[in-house]
């Protein structure tokens, strides 16, 4: 998906950043489509980051709260 | 396929003896209620199950400890060397050992599948029914290393006798397929997929025919892909199937022969390639939970000979 974003908004960057030069200050430095594409990458990774450590511990969460409730020394033993 | 409709019963006292009704037992089949096809990417589920078996080199050993009908835990390990991807016609291989934990938790109407390396590679699938008939399936494969991550997420719907599915996948891959029940002994699909990375797209059609005995399936893609199956169910315990792929873009064929022997103690499954490779997979069953596996492939065009063997504790 980052991928997709960064394709077509280089092609919009490039495109504003040559009007805006040639244009002599149309609009503001770092432009609303820039914006975006950062902060959905930002969003990106720090999602990937908690689904990586977050999903184990997620399923073993809803699992012990699931019904007949295990204890947690069945957990950890092998048996 | 026009079925022949007895003659009223008012006629038969004066119908002629040489001609009689051939197919009066056939029931009629009704279009309108047709049973519900399997979905697009199980269209080839026999054959598969039969032809590509978990074949594996090395140790495996794992245990699923269940904590309450819904809920287990799996740890798992494998040794053995892995191979890696070499441009000479060789194979490398590298010796690998690592270990594997897993929870799974299944639900009606939710399943979560998560399983962990001791790399740090996460393999993670969920499986969440939003409505009867609407299925969200997604799965991913998270990995430490910056872009070698990969997310799918599919939308399934379910309908009387068609299923339409709709995926997205990360690098801009988008897909949807459907396939609809014709008769009720065929049914028919096609596909389509789109990926922003590669910018490549294409489409495909595939048809399957099954009856209680056989199942044969067809499928062309336009990546120049042509596969082919067929699958008898020669008995309970035994089935056969064979399998044929041919690729137009880089004239690759292979042919398949394989069988499943499914037996009360056991199962066992082997296959023969046009390439040179056999391969057999048994799963023994010692005692109620226990399972020894052996499995062995033999390359015989690259040289290549691979044995394991292993044993699966609880369910």
């Amino acid at each position: 998906m980052s991928t997709r974003v960064a394709l077509k908004a280089k092609g919009g960057k490039s495109n504003r950043n040559k009007a805006s030069a040639a244009a002599a200050g149309e609009e503001d430095g770092p432009s609303t489509v820039k914006i975006v594409k950062d902060w959905t990458n930002w969003g990106l990774h720090k999602a990937k980051v908690v689904a990586h450590y977050g999903f184990i511990p997620l399923i073993i969460v809803i699992g012990m709260n699931s019904e007949p409730k295990p204890s947690w020394a069945q957990l950890l033993t092998p048996v | 396929m026009a079925t022949f409709v007895s003659p009223p019963a008012s006629t038969t006292a004066t119908q002629p003896t040489g001609l009689k009704p051939t197919v009066i037992e056939k029931e009629k089949v009704d279009y309108l209620n047709l049973p519900c096809p399997i979905p697009y990417e199980e269209i080839h589920r026999e054959a598969f199950m039969s032809l590509k078996p978990e074949l594996f080199e090395g140790l495996r050993f794992d245990f699923t400890k269940g904590l309450n009908p819904k809920f287990a835990l799996s740890h798992s390990v494998l040794m053995g060397p892995t191979e890696i991807p070499s441009q000479s016609p060789e194979t490398i291989k590298i010796p690998t050992a690592h270990y594997e934990f897993g929870a799974n938790y299944l639900d009606p109407k939710l399943m979560l599948v998560g399983r962990i390396m001791t790399d740090g590679r996460l393999n993670a699938r969920i499986k969440c029914d939003l409505s009867e008939n609407l299925i969200l399936k997604s799965s991913a494969q998270l990995t430490n290393e910056p872009h070698m991550s990969n997310v799918m997420a599919s939308f399934d719907y379910k309908g009387k006798d068609y299923r339409s599915q709709f995926q997205l996948g990360s690098g801009a891959l988008f897909g949807a397929s459907y396939i609809q029940s014709v008769t009720p002994n065929v049914s028919l699909g096609g596909e389509v997929f789109w990926t922003g990375q590669h910018r490549k797209s294409g489409i495909g059609y595939g048809a399957r025919y099954n009856n209680d005995k056989m199942v044969a399936t067809g499928q062309v893609a336009s990546t120049g892909m042509v596969l082919l199956s067929y699958v008898q169910k020669v008995s309970e315990k035994v089935s056969l199937a064979s399998e044929f792929v041919y690729n137009h873009m880089s004239k690759d064929v292979t042919a398949t022969f394989g069988y499943d022997y499914i037996l009360r103690q056991c199962r066992l499954r082997g296959k023969i390639d046009s390439n040179g490779c056999v391969g057999a997979l048994l799963e023994e069953r010692l005692n109620l939970g226990l399972n020894f596996i052996l499995s062995a492939e033999i390359d015989h065009r690259k040289k290549d000979y691979k044995f394991g063997f292993g044993m699966t504790v609880g369910e």
